[in-house]
Protein backbone atom coordinates (compact mmCIF):
# COMPACT_ATOMS: atom_id res chain seq x y z
CA UNK A 1 0.00 0.00 0.00
CA UNK A 2 2.71 2.41 0.97
CA UNK A 3 4.59 1.49 -2.20
CA UNK A 4 1.56 2.22 -4.33
CA UNK A 5 1.21 5.61 -2.66
CA UNK A 6 4.86 6.40 -3.16
CA UNK A 7 4.72 5.47 -6.84
CA UNK A 8 1.56 7.52 -7.23
CA UNK A 9 3.21 10.55 -5.69
CA UNK A 10 6.02 10.19 -8.21
CA UNK A 11 3.67 9.97 -11.21
CA UNK A 12 1.29 12.66 -9.97
CA UNK A 13 3.41 15.69 -11.04
CA UNK A 14 3.44 14.34 -14.60
CA UNK A 15 -0.34 13.98 -14.56
CA UNK A 16 -0.69 17.55 -13.27
CA UNK A 17 1.60 18.76 -16.03
CA UNK A 18 -0.32 16.85 -18.69
CA UNK A 19 -3.67 18.21 -17.47
CA UNK A 20 -2.30 21.77 -17.37
CA UNK A 21 -0.93 21.46 -20.90
CA UNK A 22 -4.26 20.14 -22.22
CA UNK A 23 -6.21 22.97 -20.52
CA UNK A 24 -3.94 25.70 -21.91
CA UNK A 25 -4.02 24.02 -25.30
CA UNK A 26 -7.86 23.89 -25.30
CA UNK A 27 -8.06 27.53 -24.17
CA UNK A 28 -5.70 28.52 -26.99
CA UNK A 29 -7.93 26.69 -29.47
CA UNK A 30 -11.05 28.44 -28.12
CA UNK A 31 -9.62 31.95 -27.94
CA UNK A 32 -7.71 31.97 -31.23
CA UNK A 33 -10.40 30.09 -33.12
CA UNK A 34 -7.60 28.59 -35.19
CA UNK A 35 -8.35 26.21 -38.05
CA UNK A 36 -7.77 22.56 -36.99
CA UNK A 37 -5.08 22.31 -39.67
CA UNK A 38 -3.13 25.02 -37.84
CA UNK A 39 -3.90 24.07 -34.26
CA UNK A 40 -5.76 20.78 -33.74
CA UNK A 41 -7.97 20.65 -30.63
CA UNK A 42 -6.90 18.17 -27.93
CA UNK A 43 -9.90 15.93 -28.54
CA UNK A 44 -9.16 15.53 -32.26
CA UNK A 45 -5.52 14.78 -31.44
CA UNK A 46 -6.59 12.18 -28.86
CA UNK A 47 -8.89 10.55 -31.42
CA UNK A 48 -6.08 10.38 -33.96
CA UNK A 49 -3.77 8.91 -31.31
CA UNK A 50 -6.30 6.22 -30.34
CA UNK A 51 -6.91 5.42 -34.00
CA UNK A 52 -3.19 5.01 -34.58
CA UNK A 53 -2.81 2.94 -31.41
CA UNK A 54 -5.57 0.60 -32.53
CA UNK A 55 -4.22 0.27 -36.05
CA UNK A 56 -0.74 -0.27 -34.60
CA UNK A 57 0.69 2.39 -36.89
CA UNK A 58 2.10 4.38 -33.97
CA UNK A 59 3.89 1.31 -32.58
CA UNK A 60 5.47 0.75 -35.96
CA UNK A 61 6.84 4.31 -36.13
CA UNK A 62 7.90 4.43 -32.49
CA UNK A 63 9.48 0.97 -32.75
CA UNK A 64 11.50 1.94 -35.79
CA UNK A 65 12.75 5.16 -34.15
CA UNK A 66 13.58 3.33 -30.92
CA UNK A 67 15.36 0.55 -32.77
CA UNK A 68 17.56 3.07 -34.57
CA UNK A 69 18.44 4.91 -31.36
CA UNK A 70 19.04 1.76 -29.32
CA UNK A 71 21.31 0.11 -31.87
CA UNK A 72 23.53 3.10 -32.52
CA UNK A 73 23.51 4.06 -28.83
CA UNK A 74 24.85 0.59 -27.98
CA UNK A 75 27.31 0.77 -30.85
CA UNK A 76 28.69 4.13 -29.68
CA UNK A 77 28.88 2.87 -26.08
CA UNK A 78 31.09 -0.05 -27.13
CA UNK A 79 33.55 2.48 -28.54
CA UNK A 80 33.08 5.38 -26.11
CA UNK A 81 33.34 3.43 -22.83
CA UNK A 82 36.66 1.64 -23.53
CA UNK A 83 38.07 4.83 -25.02
CA UNK A 84 36.89 6.83 -22.01
CA UNK A 85 38.40 4.31 -19.60
CA UNK A 86 41.74 4.53 -21.40
CA UNK A 87 41.63 8.34 -21.55
CA UNK A 88 40.75 8.60 -17.87
CA UNK A 89 43.51 6.27 -16.75
CA UNK A 90 46.44 7.17 -19.01
CA UNK A 91 47.42 10.83 -19.01
CA UNK A 92 49.45 10.82 -22.27
CA UNK A 93 46.55 9.18 -24.08
CA UNK A 94 44.15 11.82 -22.79
CA UNK A 95 46.53 14.64 -23.69
CA UNK A 96 46.59 13.52 -27.31
CA UNK A 97 42.89 12.77 -27.67
CA UNK A 98 41.32 15.50 -25.57
CA UNK A 99 41.85 18.36 -28.09
CA UNK A 100 40.34 16.21 -30.85
CA UNK A 101 37.30 15.49 -28.71
CA UNK A 102 36.95 19.13 -27.69
CA UNK A 103 37.02 20.26 -31.35
CA UNK A 104 34.32 17.82 -32.43
CA UNK A 105 32.10 18.09 -29.37
CA UNK A 106 30.58 21.56 -29.98
CA UNK A 107 29.43 20.51 -33.48
CA UNK A 108 25.77 19.59 -33.12
CA UNK A 109 24.93 16.12 -34.44
CA UNK A 110 22.35 17.90 -36.60
CA UNK A 111 25.17 19.67 -38.43
CA UNK A 112 26.29 16.23 -39.61
CA UNK A 113 22.96 15.46 -41.30
CA UNK A 114 23.87 16.96 -44.69
CA UNK A 115 27.14 15.05 -44.84
CA UNK A 116 25.41 11.89 -43.60
CA UNK A 117 22.96 12.13 -46.50
CA UNK A 118 25.73 12.82 -49.01
CA UNK A 119 27.88 9.98 -47.72
CA UNK A 120 25.30 7.36 -46.86
CA UNK A 121 22.13 8.40 -48.68
CA UNK A 122 18.79 8.28 -46.91
CA UNK A 123 19.09 4.67 -45.78
CA UNK A 124 19.66 3.38 -42.25
CA UNK A 125 23.42 3.91 -42.24
CA UNK A 126 23.09 7.70 -42.29
CA UNK A 127 20.77 7.68 -39.29
CA UNK A 128 23.00 5.27 -37.38
CA UNK A 129 25.86 7.64 -38.11
CA UNK A 130 23.97 10.70 -36.77
CA UNK A 131 22.93 8.94 -33.56
CA UNK A 132 26.41 7.56 -33.12
CA UNK A 133 27.74 11.11 -33.05
CA UNK A 134 24.92 12.34 -30.83
CA UNK A 135 25.43 9.60 -28.24
CA UNK A 136 29.19 9.28 -28.41
CA UNK A 137 30.36 12.38 -26.54
CA UNK A 138 28.13 12.26 -23.43
CA UNK A 139 29.10 8.62 -22.85
CA UNK A 140 32.79 9.30 -23.49
CA UNK A 141 33.06 12.41 -21.33
CA UNK A 142 31.17 10.91 -18.39
CA UNK A 143 33.35 7.80 -18.54
CA UNK A 144 36.50 9.93 -18.49
CA UNK A 145 35.15 12.00 -15.59
CA UNK A 146 34.19 8.83 -13.73
CA UNK A 147 37.63 7.26 -14.05
CA UNK A 148 39.48 10.45 -13.17
CA UNK A 149 37.20 10.98 -10.20
CA UNK A 150 38.00 7.64 -8.56
CA UNK A 151 39.17 8.42 -5.03
CA UNK A 152 42.94 7.66 -4.96
CA UNK A 153 42.57 6.21 -1.48
CA UNK A 154 40.31 3.46 -2.92
CA UNK A 155 43.07 2.59 -5.37
CA UNK A 156 45.55 2.39 -2.50
CA UNK A 157 43.13 0.28 -0.49
CA UNK A 158 42.85 -2.02 -3.50
CA UNK A 159 46.63 -2.27 -3.73
CA UNK A 160 47.13 -3.29 -0.10
CA UNK A 161 44.28 -5.78 -0.47
CA UNK A 162 45.95 -7.70 -3.24
CA UNK A 163 45.30 -5.90 -6.56
CA UNK A 164 48.87 -6.28 -7.75
CA UNK A 165 48.69 -5.34 -11.42
CA UNK A 166 46.95 -2.63 -13.41
CA UNK A 167 44.45 -5.09 -14.93
CA UNK A 168 43.20 -6.35 -11.58
CA UNK A 169 43.09 -2.83 -10.21
CA UNK A 170 41.07 -1.77 -13.22
CA UNK A 171 38.61 -4.64 -12.99
CA UNK A 172 38.15 -4.67 -9.23
CA UNK A 173 38.42 -0.98 -8.28
CA UNK A 174 38.44 1.57 -11.10
CA UNK A 175 35.62 0.14 -13.20
CA UNK A 176 33.13 -0.33 -10.33
CA UNK A 177 34.11 3.03 -8.83
CA UNK A 178 33.50 4.80 -12.15
CA UNK A 179 30.29 2.89 -12.89
CA UNK A 180 27.76 5.43 -11.56
CA UNK A 181 29.27 8.11 -13.76
CA UNK A 182 29.24 5.79 -16.79
CA UNK A 183 25.56 5.01 -16.22
CA UNK A 184 24.80 8.74 -16.05
CA UNK A 185 26.63 9.15 -19.37
CA UNK A 186 24.55 6.39 -20.93
CA UNK A 187 21.34 7.99 -19.70
CA UNK A 188 22.26 11.43 -21.00
CA UNK A 189 23.43 10.06 -24.34
CA UNK A 190 20.21 8.13 -24.81
CA UNK A 191 18.38 11.45 -24.39
CA UNK A 192 20.57 13.27 -26.90
CA UNK A 193 20.27 10.33 -29.30
CA UNK A 194 16.50 10.33 -29.00
CA UNK A 195 16.38 14.05 -29.76
CA UNK A 196 18.69 13.66 -32.74
CA UNK A 197 16.89 10.72 -34.39
CA UNK A 198 13.74 12.81 -34.75
CA UNK A 199 15.72 15.52 -36.53
CA UNK A 200 17.40 12.95 -38.77
CA UNK A 201 14.04 11.38 -39.65
CA UNK A 202 12.50 14.77 -40.38
CA UNK A 203 15.00 15.21 -43.17
CA UNK A 204 15.45 11.78 -44.61
CA UNK A 205 13.20 8.86 -43.76
CA UNK A 206 10.21 6.83 -44.88
CA UNK A 207 9.31 5.71 -41.37
CA UNK A 208 9.75 6.60 -37.71
CA UNK A 209 8.25 9.28 -35.49
CA UNK A 210 10.21 12.05 -37.22
CA UNK A 211 8.82 10.90 -40.55
CA UNK A 212 5.30 10.89 -39.04
CA UNK A 213 5.72 14.54 -38.08
CA UNK A 214 7.22 15.58 -41.42
CA UNK A 215 4.47 13.70 -43.27
CA UNK A 216 1.75 15.33 -41.12
CA UNK A 217 3.14 18.73 -42.04
CA UNK A 218 3.15 17.98 -45.76
CA UNK A 219 -0.44 16.79 -45.88
CA UNK A 220 -1.55 19.57 -43.48
CA UNK A 221 -2.57 17.11 -40.75
CA UNK A 222 -1.32 18.95 -37.70
CA UNK A 223 -3.08 16.38 -35.48
CA UNK A 224 -0.58 13.84 -36.81
CA UNK A 225 2.26 16.23 -35.98
CA UNK A 226 0.95 16.63 -32.45
CA UNK A 227 0.52 12.88 -31.98
CA UNK A 228 4.13 12.40 -33.09
CA UNK A 229 5.33 15.07 -30.68
CA UNK A 230 3.32 13.67 -27.78
CA UNK A 231 4.68 10.15 -28.31
CA UNK A 232 8.24 11.48 -28.49
CA UNK A 233 7.74 13.29 -25.19
CA UNK A 234 6.12 10.37 -23.40
CA UNK A 235 8.69 7.81 -24.59
CA UNK A 236 11.50 10.20 -23.67
CA UNK A 237 10.21 10.51 -20.12
CA UNK A 238 9.62 6.74 -19.83
CA UNK A 239 13.14 5.86 -20.94
CA UNK A 240 14.70 8.49 -18.75
CA UNK A 241 12.88 7.19 -15.67
CA UNK A 242 13.82 3.64 -16.64
CA UNK A 243 17.49 4.63 -16.63
CA UNK A 244 17.06 6.48 -13.36
CA UNK A 245 15.57 3.31 -11.93
CA UNK A 246 18.52 1.27 -13.21
CA UNK A 247 20.92 3.81 -11.75
CA UNK A 248 19.13 3.67 -8.43
CA UNK A 249 18.91 -0.10 -8.39
CA UNK A 250 22.40 -0.99 -9.61
CA UNK A 251 24.43 2.16 -9.08
CA UNK A 252 25.86 2.52 -5.61
CA UNK A 253 26.32 6.30 -5.66
CA UNK A 254 24.27 8.19 -3.14
CA UNK B 1 41.76 -22.98 8.58
CA UNK B 2 45.46 -22.61 8.03
CA UNK B 3 47.73 -21.66 10.90
CA UNK B 4 47.90 -17.93 11.49
CA UNK B 5 51.16 -16.47 10.18
CA UNK B 6 53.51 -14.95 12.70
CA UNK B 7 53.71 -11.18 12.94
CA UNK B 8 56.94 -9.82 11.49
CA UNK B 9 59.17 -7.05 12.71
CA UNK B 10 59.87 -3.88 10.77
CA UNK B 11 63.28 -2.28 10.35
CA UNK B 12 63.99 1.16 8.92
CA UNK B 13 67.52 1.94 7.81
CA UNK B 14 68.33 5.53 6.91
CA UNK B 15 64.95 6.04 5.32
CA UNK B 16 64.47 9.54 3.92
CA UNK B 17 62.44 11.40 1.34
CA UNK B 18 63.09 14.54 -0.68
CA UNK B 19 60.42 15.81 -3.02
CA UNK B 20 60.95 17.93 -6.09
CA UNK B 21 58.31 20.64 -6.37
CA UNK B 22 56.99 21.86 -9.72
CA UNK B 23 59.27 24.90 -9.56
CA UNK B 24 62.24 22.53 -9.27
CA UNK B 25 62.88 23.19 -5.62
CA UNK B 26 63.94 20.34 -3.41
CA UNK B 27 61.82 19.88 -0.32
CA UNK B 28 63.10 17.60 2.39
CA UNK B 29 60.07 15.89 3.88
CA UNK B 30 61.83 13.26 5.93
CA UNK B 31 65.37 13.11 7.30
CA UNK B 32 66.99 9.70 7.59
CA UNK B 33 65.19 7.63 10.22
CA UNK B 34 66.22 4.34 11.83
CA UNK B 35 64.20 2.10 14.10
CA UNK B 36 63.69 -1.57 14.82
CA UNK B 37 60.11 -2.53 15.56
CA UNK B 38 59.63 -5.93 17.14
CA UNK B 39 57.10 -8.47 15.88
CA UNK B 40 53.73 -7.80 17.51
CA UNK B 41 54.76 -4.37 18.76
CA UNK B 42 52.41 -1.38 18.74
CA UNK B 43 54.28 1.80 17.77
CA UNK B 44 52.70 5.24 17.36
CA UNK B 45 54.07 8.20 15.45
CA UNK B 46 53.20 11.65 16.75
CA UNK B 47 54.44 15.02 15.57
CA UNK B 48 53.39 18.44 14.32
CA UNK B 49 51.40 18.69 11.08
CA UNK B 50 53.55 18.29 8.00
CA UNK B 51 56.33 16.52 9.88
CA UNK B 52 56.38 13.63 7.44
CA UNK B 53 54.38 11.05 9.42
CA UNK B 54 52.15 10.33 6.48
CA UNK B 55 55.08 10.35 4.07
CA UNK B 56 56.78 7.76 6.24
CA UNK B 57 53.66 5.62 6.39
CA UNK B 58 53.25 5.85 2.61
CA UNK B 59 56.83 4.68 2.15
CA UNK B 60 56.28 1.79 4.54
CA UNK B 61 53.07 0.78 2.77
CA UNK B 62 54.97 0.84 -0.53
CA UNK B 63 52.95 3.62 -2.17
CA UNK B 64 55.95 5.96 -2.32
CA UNK B 65 59.62 5.13 -2.87
CA UNK B 66 62.13 6.51 -0.37
CA UNK B 67 64.86 8.79 -1.74
CA UNK B 68 67.39 6.61 0.01
CA UNK B 69 67.59 4.02 2.73
CA UNK B 70 65.53 0.91 3.13
CA UNK B 71 62.61 -0.50 5.06
CA UNK B 72 62.49 -4.22 5.70
CA UNK B 73 59.68 -6.48 6.83
CA UNK B 74 61.40 -9.48 8.32
CA UNK B 75 64.24 -9.71 5.81
CA UNK B 76 62.33 -8.52 2.75
CA UNK B 77 62.77 -4.94 1.55
CA UNK B 78 59.56 -2.99 0.90
CA UNK B 79 59.31 -2.06 -2.77
CA UNK B 80 55.59 -2.04 -3.61
CA UNK B 81 52.20 -2.33 -1.89
CA UNK B 82 51.59 -5.87 -0.75
CA UNK B 83 48.86 -7.79 0.99
CA UNK B 84 51.32 -8.76 3.69
CA UNK B 85 51.14 -5.14 4.88
CA UNK B 86 47.60 -4.02 5.64
CA UNK B 87 46.45 -0.45 5.94
CA UNK B 88 43.62 1.41 7.64
CA UNK B 89 42.99 4.86 6.21
CA UNK B 90 41.62 7.94 7.94
CA UNK B 91 38.59 8.20 5.65
CA UNK B 92 37.82 4.46 5.85
CA UNK B 93 38.30 3.76 2.11
CA UNK B 94 35.52 1.17 2.08
CA UNK B 95 34.45 0.16 -1.41
CA UNK B 96 31.00 1.73 -1.72
CA UNK B 97 29.83 -0.69 -4.42
CA UNK B 98 30.31 -3.68 -2.13
CA UNK B 99 28.36 -4.68 0.95
CA UNK B 100 30.01 -4.70 4.39
CA UNK B 101 30.86 -8.42 4.25
CA UNK B 102 32.05 -8.19 0.64
CA UNK B 103 34.42 -5.42 1.73
CA UNK B 104 35.90 -7.69 4.39
CA UNK B 105 36.06 -10.57 1.89
CA UNK B 106 37.82 -8.49 -0.77
CA UNK B 107 41.40 -9.28 0.23
CA UNK B 108 40.57 -12.91 0.96
CA UNK B 109 39.16 -13.28 -2.54
CA UNK B 110 42.35 -11.80 -4.00
CA UNK B 111 44.27 -14.36 -1.94
CA UNK B 112 42.27 -17.10 -3.61
CA UNK B 113 40.31 -18.23 -0.53
CA UNK B 114 37.18 -20.15 -1.59
CA UNK B 115 33.75 -18.54 -1.42
CA UNK B 116 32.44 -20.43 1.61
CA UNK B 117 35.63 -20.18 3.61
CA UNK B 118 36.14 -16.48 2.99
CA UNK B 119 32.56 -15.76 4.00
CA UNK B 120 33.16 -17.60 7.27
CA UNK B 121 36.45 -15.78 7.93
CA UNK B 122 34.93 -12.39 7.09
CA UNK B 123 32.00 -13.11 9.41
CA UNK B 124 34.40 -14.04 12.19
CA UNK B 125 36.29 -10.74 11.86
CA UNK B 126 33.06 -8.75 11.61
CA UNK B 127 32.10 -10.45 14.85
CA UNK B 128 35.37 -9.31 16.44
CA UNK B 129 34.40 -5.69 15.79
CA UNK B 130 30.79 -6.40 16.79
CA UNK B 131 29.25 -5.85 13.36
CA UNK B 132 28.10 -9.35 12.36
CA UNK B 133 24.50 -8.07 12.17
CA UNK B 134 25.49 -5.46 9.61
CA UNK B 135 27.11 -7.86 7.15
CA UNK B 136 24.63 -7.28 4.34
CA UNK B 137 24.39 -3.50 4.75
CA UNK B 138 25.97 -1.07 2.29
CA UNK B 139 28.79 1.14 3.63
CA UNK B 140 26.74 4.34 3.25
CA UNK B 141 24.22 2.95 5.73
CA UNK B 142 26.84 2.91 8.51
CA UNK B 143 28.07 5.65 10.83
CA UNK B 144 31.70 6.80 10.64
CA UNK B 145 32.71 4.70 13.62
CA UNK B 146 31.10 1.58 12.17
CA UNK B 147 32.76 2.17 8.81
CA UNK B 148 36.14 2.30 10.49
CA UNK B 149 35.40 -0.94 12.36
CA UNK B 150 34.63 -2.58 9.02
CA UNK B 151 37.91 -1.20 7.65
CA UNK B 152 39.76 -2.63 10.66
CA UNK B 153 38.10 -6.03 10.18
CA UNK B 154 39.04 -5.85 6.49
CA UNK B 155 42.69 -5.09 7.30
CA UNK B 156 42.98 -7.90 9.88
CA UNK B 157 41.05 -10.49 7.84
CA UNK B 158 43.86 -11.09 5.35
CA UNK B 159 46.28 -11.83 8.21
CA UNK B 160 49.02 -9.38 7.21
CA UNK B 161 52.30 -9.32 9.14
CA UNK B 162 52.00 -5.60 9.80
CA UNK B 163 49.12 -3.13 9.83
CA UNK B 164 49.63 0.58 9.20
CA UNK B 165 47.00 2.93 10.52
CA UNK B 166 46.93 6.52 9.28
CA UNK B 167 45.00 8.60 11.83
CA UNK B 168 42.23 6.02 11.74
CA UNK B 169 40.12 7.67 14.43
CA UNK B 170 40.87 11.27 13.46
CA UNK B 171 37.44 11.95 12.01
CA UNK B 172 35.46 10.42 14.90
CA UNK B 173 33.92 12.03 17.96
CA UNK B 174 35.63 11.56 21.33
CA UNK B 175 33.33 8.83 22.69
CA UNK B 176 33.35 6.73 19.51
CA UNK B 177 37.08 7.18 19.47
CA UNK B 178 37.55 5.75 22.96
CA UNK B 179 35.30 2.82 22.11
CA UNK B 180 37.25 2.04 18.95
CA UNK B 181 40.58 2.32 20.78
CA UNK B 182 39.42 -0.33 23.23
CA UNK B 183 38.22 -2.54 20.41
CA UNK B 184 41.48 -2.12 18.50
CA UNK B 185 43.45 -3.08 21.62
CA UNK B 186 41.38 -6.26 21.94
CA UNK B 187 41.93 -7.27 18.32
CA UNK B 188 45.60 -6.44 18.52
CA UNK B 189 46.06 -8.48 21.69
CA UNK B 190 44.14 -11.39 20.18
CA UNK B 191 45.91 -11.44 16.80
CA UNK B 192 49.28 -10.01 17.83
CA UNK B 193 49.97 -8.00 14.69
CA UNK B 194 52.73 -5.44 14.42
CA UNK B 195 51.01 -2.06 14.23
CA UNK B 196 52.38 1.33 13.18
CA UNK B 197 49.86 3.96 14.13
CA UNK B 198 49.87 7.64 13.15
CA UNK B 199 47.88 9.97 15.37
CA UNK B 200 47.53 13.60 16.42
CA UNK B 201 46.25 12.66 19.85
CA UNK B 202 48.83 12.21 22.58
CA UNK B 203 46.24 10.57 24.81
CA UNK B 204 45.42 8.07 22.09
CA UNK B 205 49.10 7.28 21.56
CA UNK B 206 49.68 6.70 25.29
CA UNK B 207 46.52 4.59 25.58
CA UNK B 208 47.51 2.23 22.77
CA UNK B 209 51.24 2.06 22.25
CA UNK B 210 54.18 0.04 23.45
CA UNK B 211 56.43 2.79 22.14
CA UNK B 212 55.79 6.31 20.92
CA UNK B 213 57.98 8.00 18.34
CA UNK B 214 57.91 11.80 18.59
CA UNK B 215 58.87 13.42 15.30
CA UNK B 216 60.38 16.85 14.79
CA UNK B 217 58.92 19.67 12.71
CA UNK B 218 59.67 19.49 9.00
CA UNK B 219 61.92 18.05 7.83
CA UNK B 220 60.81 15.25 10.11
CA UNK B 221 63.17 12.97 11.92
CA UNK B 222 62.80 10.95 15.11
CA UNK B 223 63.21 13.27 18.07
CA UNK B 224 62.46 10.87 20.89
CA UNK B 225 61.31 7.29 21.27
CA UNK B 226 59.43 6.76 24.48
CA UNK B 227 58.54 3.37 25.89
CA UNK B 228 55.20 3.24 27.69
CA UNK B 229 55.64 0.83 30.58
CA UNK B 230 52.00 0.63 31.65
CA UNK B 231 49.86 -2.53 31.58
CA UNK B 232 46.61 -2.61 29.62
CA UNK B 233 43.90 -1.44 30.13
CA UNK B 234 45.39 1.97 30.86
CA UNK B 235 43.53 4.56 32.86
CA UNK B 236 43.97 7.95 31.24
CA UNK B 237 43.05 9.63 34.53
CA UNK B 238 45.86 7.94 36.47
CA UNK B 239 49.00 9.82 37.51
CA UNK B 240 51.40 7.48 35.66
CA UNK B 241 49.43 8.04 32.46
CA UNK B 242 49.58 11.78 33.00
CA UNK B 243 53.34 11.66 33.48
CA UNK B 244 53.81 10.01 30.08
CA UNK B 245 51.40 12.41 28.48
CA UNK B 246 53.26 15.40 29.90
CA UNK B 247 56.61 14.06 28.69
CA UNK B 248 55.33 13.74 25.18
CA UNK B 249 53.66 17.14 25.25
CA UNK B 250 56.96 18.68 26.39
CA UNK B 251 58.75 17.12 23.44
CA UNK B 252 56.00 18.21 21.08
CA UNK B 253 55.77 21.77 22.37
CA UNK B 254 59.37 22.44 21.37
CA UNK B 255 58.57 21.26 17.86
CA UNK B 256 55.36 23.24 17.66
CA UNK B 257 57.26 26.37 18.66
CA UNK B 258 59.70 25.68 15.81
CA UNK B 259 56.84 25.24 13.37
CA UNK B 260 55.40 28.61 14.32
CA UNK B 261 58.83 30.23 14.13
CA UNK B 262 59.23 28.92 10.59
CA UNK B 263 55.90 30.34 9.61
CA UNK B 264 56.79 33.64 11.30
CA UNK B 265 60.00 33.91 9.30
CA UNK B 266 58.15 33.59 6.05
CA UNK B 267 55.86 36.50 6.66
CA UNK B 268 58.21 39.51 6.28
CA UNK B 269 59.63 38.07 3.04
CA UNK B 270 56.32 38.52 1.23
Amino acid sequence: MRNVLRNLSRVLPYIYAAVAIVIIWQLAVIFTGAHPALLPPPLLTAETLIEMLLSGEIFMHAGISLGRVLSSWLLSATVAIPLGLAMGRFRPFEKVLDPVVELFRPISPLAWIPMAIIWFGIGETGKIFIIFIATFFPTLLNTVTGVKGVDPVLIRAGQVLGCRDETTLFRKIILPAAMPSIVVGLRISFGTGWAAIIAAELVAAQSGLGYLIADGMEILRSDLVFVGMAVIGILGVLFDSFFRFLHHRFGWAQ
Amino acid sequence: MTAKPEAKGLRMRGLDKTYNTLSGEEVEALKPVDIDIAPGEFVSLVGPSGCGKSTLLNILAGFVDPSSGQALVGNDPITAPDMDRGMVFQDYALFPWLSVIQNVEFGLERKGVGRKERRAIAMEYLGTVGLQDFATKQPHELSGGMKQRVAIARAFATEPSIIFMDEPFGALDALTRRFLQTQLLHIWQEHKKTIVFVTHSVQEAVTLSDRIVVMTARPGRFKAIIEIGLPHPRDFKSDEFRVYERRIYDELDEELAKTFDLEGDERPAK
